[in-house]
């Protein structure tokens, strides 16, 4: 296809088009049709170009619909672009995407495309089934009525679709703070951020458009006797050369959080293809969010046009006066031959005038003020433009299709008594372009929770003003309100000093630059433009084009009763989704109000939220996924455990093996064969467990013993140096949370030993209790879980294992169980603990964590002839299952005190001083005989493994719902019993060992089981006490 | 038994040792290098903590060192570095094999004060990153403002690193060194060598040119 279709481009002309590059033809297809054209086009631009008339179909009635807008707020030219599947991206706006070669984009409504529809052939599916209300009233009644609806809704409407393939992309974050974060890089923008920088103060400016300026990029007026657009390059030249200045194009401030707290999204490369270039080799991110945190935000996020509200306003063909303009100047676009405008202010006659400069016709402007009289009213005059006063378009007629305009009804209007005042007149045009007024872009601040406040003299609301000035927050430009360019200019400046100084930072205040000013004249509120006929029976009259809303359905939401902005907005989805409300909503809540009989302030507006465009779910996830989701934890023996096939568990983030399954007759072990092996090995010969996860704190001071006497449950008094003890801790409500082995080490100094998971925690539990509650005992904590690599050498063969390796005394009157020694392990300076929780002979290696590998793997080498076995954590829970050992967050969950877990002998209630739980332990809930309590649980039929959570009665016979008497926490096969067990609560179970009781199952089994005693295995602690 | 007991980790001779990342293997950048990442394993590190008057006197005595009593201050020396870590709480890196006997002198030359010294040299390890574009691939891993108008050399904080935390420091003008710890060091390469990708990051391991046994000679000199 050639240039030559571009039949909308305007030829060469100096002060047209003067953002493409004539000389870079691109190729690009639009619902599979390959199109042309230029380096510097939006998608829309070139769309418009070409002639394209209808890019969508609308979301509710399945309306044709072409570009409206230039920018952010264009709600009908939402596309999915992509040439591959991988490459999909939903819910793009086509005037804010760069068209680079190849780009691929189709509309997102309408099957099988916008051009022809299937929805609008059977008969405006939509319409008749849809009308306002209709998702309410819907799921009221009958209820089931919804799945059947749903189905023909989603395939008929919907903004786009994901990806149905693995993004090839990265997408990353960046974390940035500066002084003062600009957002919005048009003049008020370009005037503070150039104010703050001569502070020179770090200064972020960001713009989601293309390219800097804003309505620079569309003025006529002269700055320091530059031209507008040539003033605002000048200008972003000068701010890019200085180094605290971070200039940010492409990069929409989304959301405005909590303590200045910006997040910025930036399209690094959308306009370069559709995945990210490789530079260099190298992967970059396709697009980045920048968290940034801002001393200062300033506000320069301009002001949205407000389209005006007739009947067949979304025809394609019906523009924004200001994007008319937009088009013609930065891409030398005229969307259209013959051009009716309607305005209620002088700012949009531009349109008018850039449309005749450009070589267009304009078939009149119908202006709804009485007496028009600004400098560019005079202009339009002047240049022969039908200018006719009073009025306004109140309909736009189409072809058969309504693909295109093909005509405008303007007619005098009494907008006071909202009807018209005159005949209507039939203009025959291509073009409707229309302008209400402009909104300040109020969005951002709104996410803040700043109510916005509406405005008589700019007929707008603004962002409110902020309670407290610190916040750090001002608004300049066409987001406050301020749209001549001498005072926008002035007022930016003059606020960025304020906040500056307020800061201690001092700017001298150059004097703002010259700026010709254009007098204009007073605009006028039309909101809702009389029709003919009765609001509810005129042809449709949209207020929020991308959810299809009409002024009628607001109508009709007032009249069925509802009157707050937030209940209306709800029932006729005005302002919902990626749309966020920024053509619409003004206009909605004053035909609202006008319903309601009330003024716009007393209806006020709906709350924005964020995201104020869509974000894609990479820049949100950044870096985060894949392989670095999540921190993995190693040991140092992980390599060890990785080489050797080891299976692994996720405790916390700690990769811990789980299993080692071993190569049986060429067949690899399933957990089960694994875990029976492993537990032999430990009972029959000896096994070894990499337990360096446990978390271990270093405890020194004078007051060290007394501090753990008041942590833990039980005394600490009478630990000597060299032994060891277990200990449990409760929180203050008398629950245990966490329990381990604490060692004493000197007088002062003892090595606490925590649950894996309960590591950080506990640390910071002790440092609270320390610095709030007891600051006058001393004694310092450091975690050491890191720095100690432990290896548990446990089974029978584990003294005559270690005895080969070390100079320590392993005799068992010398070196008792509950005692540590410090000596050498395979050439290693090491500690070595005689404790247990499998209840075999135990030993726990420490060594620093750099040398474990070479201890480890000694350990291994003199093993064999042993047959010692690495094993895992399943394992380690069915070893210390047998011998009743408890896992804290498994067999408790925050409702167990120790007596509940019959854990009588670790509770020392004669203690000197008071100790956490102490208090709670004896309340009369806590001493009831009823509570659920820790017991054993034997299967009447030895193969039967319990399921862990499953709940248990004591009647298997009752009605449902039975009485739960409690549940199963842990549960396992024994190799060594040849039989399942069980650990469990049971209500009062601590007297009731020998009864039975029942767990039915989801299945329809009932499984019976006696209650026995937790300890399933040597009971007497023989094996442990060799 | 003394009152507090005193390990030195170190073999008497000369034994395997692995860093935490003896696993990574080195990597040259993909094009133009922008970033260098060094790991500097085998160090000693020790926590050291007690009120600053308490320890001072006898810091500056043994180390040389003044004790960095403002927040987020790094002293250095050729002894090593000590670090502010929180109001009673600081870091002191030194060579490998040191720490045992600069943990005795302090010991000695506190006496009986309140205080505490905590040997934590194998539960973390320290990296390097230097090269032009060594800020940005901090600004992608911390929400710190690592801005080196914010972060002057000789500033040193403790803050979130992607998923985990770090100690971060800047050591000269075109240096930061990370102190992170064991367990989370693999996952910290492998987030800083794509975050670096984009600016072109090599990484180099550990050059264990300190032999990390025990410095006997320094041992008997000063056994009282």
């Amino acid at each position: 296809m050639s240039a030559s279709s571009q039949t909308f481009r305007l030829a060469p002309k100096a002060g047209l088009g003067g953002e493409i590059d004539r000389d870079k033809p691109l190729r690009f297809t639009f619902n599979g049709k390959s199109y042309q054209g230029y380096a510097g086009d939006t998608l829309a631009s070139a769309l418009l170009a070409n002639g394209v008339d209808v890019v969508n179909r609308s979301f509710k009635y399945s309306r044709p619909r072409g570009v409206v807008a230039a920018g952010a707020e264009e709600p009908n030219a939402i596309v999915q672009l992509g040439a591959s599947e991988a490459a999909q991206v939903p819910n793009v706006r086509a005037t804010q995407q760069a068209l680079y070669e190849g780009l691929s984009a189709r509309g997102t409504n309408g099957w099988p495309d916008a051009q022809r529809d299937m929805m609008s052939l059977v008969g405006k599916f939509g319409g008749p089934f849809m009308p306002v209300g209709f998702y309410y009233k819907t799921f009221k009644a009958p209820a089931s009525l919804w799945m059947t609806y749903e189905k023909y809704i989603r395939k008929a409407a919907g903004l786009g679709r994901a990806p149905g393939e693995s993004d090839p992309d990265i997408y990353d974050h960046m974390n940035r703070h500066c002084e003062v974060l600009v957002v919005g890089a048009g003049p008020a923008g370009l005037m503070a951020a150039l104010t703050a920088a001569a502070g020179g103060v770090r200064v972020i400016l960001c713009d989601e458009q293309e390219t800097f300026g804003g309505s620079l990029r569309d003025r006529d007026e002269t700055i320091d006797g530059l031209p507008a657009p040539e003033w605002a390059r000048q200008t972003i030249e000068r701010l890019a050369a200085m180094a605290n200045v971070t200039l940010l194009p492409r990069t929409t401030a989304n959301g405005y959080h909590d303590h200045n707290f910006v997040t910025l999204h930036e399209r690094r490369t959308e306009h370069l293809g559709d995945t990210a270039p490789m530079v260099d080799g190298r992967r970059r991110s396709r697009s980045r969010l920048h968290r940034v945190r801002a001393r200062h935000v300033v506000l320069a996020s301009g002001a949205h046009e407000r389209p005006l509200v007739y009947a067949g306003n979304d025809v394609p063909g019906n523009l924004l006066a200001g994007a008319v303009s937009s088009y013609i100047r930065r891409y030398a676009v005229m969307p259209g031959r013959r051009l009716v405008l309607s305005v209620t202010n002088d700012h949009a006659y531009r349109a008018a005038l850039d449309w005749q400069a450009a070589g267009g016709e304009v078939v009149a402007i119908a202006d709804a003020r009485a007496n028009p009289d600004g400098e560019l009213v005079e202009r339009a005059r002047a240049a022969g433009i039908r200018v006719i006063a009073g009025s306004a378009v109140i309909e736009a007629t189409s072809d058969r299709k309504g693909h295109r305009v093909n005509g405008a009804r303007v007619a005098a209007i009494d907008i006071e008594g909202f009807r018209l005042s005159g005949e209507a007149e039939v203009l025959a045009c291509d073009t409707i372009a229309s302008s209400g007024g402009y909104s300040p872009v109020a969005h951002l601040a709104a996410h803040t929770g700043i109510r916005p406040v509406w405005r008589d003299d700019i007929l707008g609301f603004v962002p409110g003003q902020a309670v407290d000035p610190v916040k750090g927050f001002s608004v300049v430009g066409g987001a406050a309100g301020v749209y001549a360019l001498p005072a926008l200019l002035e007022g930016a400046a003059v606020k960025v000093t304020q906040a500056l100084a307020a800061d201690g930072i001092h700017v001298d205040a150059s004097e703002p630059p010259a700026v010709e000013s254009i007098r204009e004249g007073e605009a006028i509120g039309l909101y809702h433009v009389p029709h003919d006929k009765p609001t509810m029976r005129a042809p449709k009259q949209f207020v929020d084009l991308q959810n299809d809303v009409t002024a009628a359905a607001i109508e009709l939401a007032t009249i069925e009763g509802f009157e707050s902005i937030e209940h209306v907005k709800r029932y006729t989805a005005m302002g919902f989704g990626t749309d966020q409300g920024k053509l619409g909503n003004i206009n909605g809540m004053a035909i609202a109000a006008r319903c309601l009989g009330q003024t716009i302030p007393e209806t006020g507006t709906t709350v924005f939220r964020p995201n104020y465009t869509p974000v894609n779910f990479g820049a949100i996830v950044g870096r985060h996924c894949k392989e670095l989701f999540e921190p993995e934890r190693y040991t140092a023996m992980h390599q060890w455990h990785v080489a050797h096939g080891a299976k692994f568990e996720d405790v916390g983030q700690w990769k811990r093996p789980w299993y080692y399954p071993q190569r049986v007759n060429g067949k690899l072990e399933s957990m089960h064969e694994a875990v029976a092996r492993e537990c032999l090995a430990v009972r029959e010969k000896v096994g070894v467990l990499d337990a360096s996860t446990l978390g271990k704190i270093d405890i020194q001071g004078p007051d060290a013993r007394e501090f753990l006497g008041r942590i833990y449950t039980n005394g600490w008094e009478k630990l000597a140096v060299g032994k060891a003890r277990y200990g449990l801790m409760c929180k203050d409500d008398g629950m245990v949370m966490d329990d381990g082995v604490t060692t004493c080490l000197g007088d002062n100094h003892f090595l606490m030993t925590t649950t894996t998971g309960g590591a950080a925690a506990i640390l910071e539990w002790l440092e609270i209790w320390h610095q709030t509650e007891w600051p006058e005992l001393e004694v310092y904590f450091t975690s050491v879980t890191d720095h100690w690599a432990t290896m548990t050498l446990t089974g029978p063969e584990a003294r005559n294992l270690l005895a080969e390796l070390t100079d320590v005394d392993l005799d068992r009157d010398s070196f008792k169980f509950m005692e540590w020694r410090e000596g050498v392990v395979a050439g290693v300076p090491a500690r070595i603990y005689r404790i247990s929780f499998t209840g075999e002979l135990s030993f726990e290696i420490n060594v620093q964590a750099n040398y474990a590998m070479q201890v480890w793997e000694s350990l291994f080498a003199h093993g064999n002839k042993y047959g010692l076995t690495p094993y895992g954590t399943e394992t380690m829970h069915v070893l210390r299952a047998e011998k009743g050992f408890i896992i804290v967050g498994q067999d408790t969950d925050g409702s167990m005190t120790p007596e509940d877990l019959g854990m009588h002998w670790c509770v020392g209630y004669k203690k000197p001083y008071s100790w956490i739980g102490k208090r709670a332990l004896t309340r009369s809930d806590t001493r009831r005989e009823d509570r659920k309590q820790l017991v054993g649980l034997k299967p009447l039929e030895a193969d039967v493994v319990l399921e862990e959570g499953a709940q248990i009665v004591f009647d298997p016979k009752q009605a449902i719902p039975m009485r739960m008497v409690g549940h199963v926490t842990s549960s396992y096969y024994s190799p060594t019993l040849e039989r399942g067990f069980a650990l469990a609560v049971v209500k009062g179970g601590h007297k009731r060992l020998g009864e039975r009781v029942y767990l039915p199952m989801a299945d329809g089994k009932t499984h019976a089981a006696e209650i026995v005693s937790p300890i399933f295995y040597d009971p007497q602690g023989s094996r442990q006490n060799v | 038994m003394s009152k507090v007991v005193q390990f030195d980790p170190h073999p008497a001779q000369a034994a395997a040792t692995q860093s935490p990342l003896h696993h990574v293997a080195a990597k040259p950048a993909v094009g133009e290098t922008g970033v260098t990442l060094t790991e500097r394993a085998f160090l000693d590190h020790l926590i050291v903590r007690g009120e600053p008057g308490v320890l001072a006197g006898a810091v500056e005595a043994v180390l040389g060192l003044e004790l960095p009593t403002q927040p987020q201050r790094l002293a250095r020396n050729e002894t090593g570095s000590l670090q502010w870590l929180s109001p009673d709480e600081w870091l002191l890196i030194v060579a490998g094999g040191e720490g045992f006997r600069l943990q005795r002198e302090l010991r000695e030359a506190l006496g009986e004060a309140h205080f505490s010294i905590v040997d934590v040299g194998g539960g973390q390890t320290l990296l390097e990153l230097s090269g032009k574009h060594a800020v940005e691939v901090l600004m992608k891993s911390t929400v710190y403002d690592v801005d080196p108008r914010h972060f002057p050399v000789g500033k040193g904080v403790t803050s979130v690193f992607a998923k985990a935390t770090a100690v971060i420091r800047r050591v000269d003008e075109s240096r930061w060194e990370l102190v992170v710890r064991r367990s989370f060091a693999d996952y910290c390469l492998r987030w800083l060598l794509d975050a670096g990708e984009e600016y072109g990051i090599a990484h180099q391991p550990t050059q264990p040119a300190v032999a990390s046994h025990r410095q006997t000679v320094t041992d008997t000199e000063t056994v009282s």
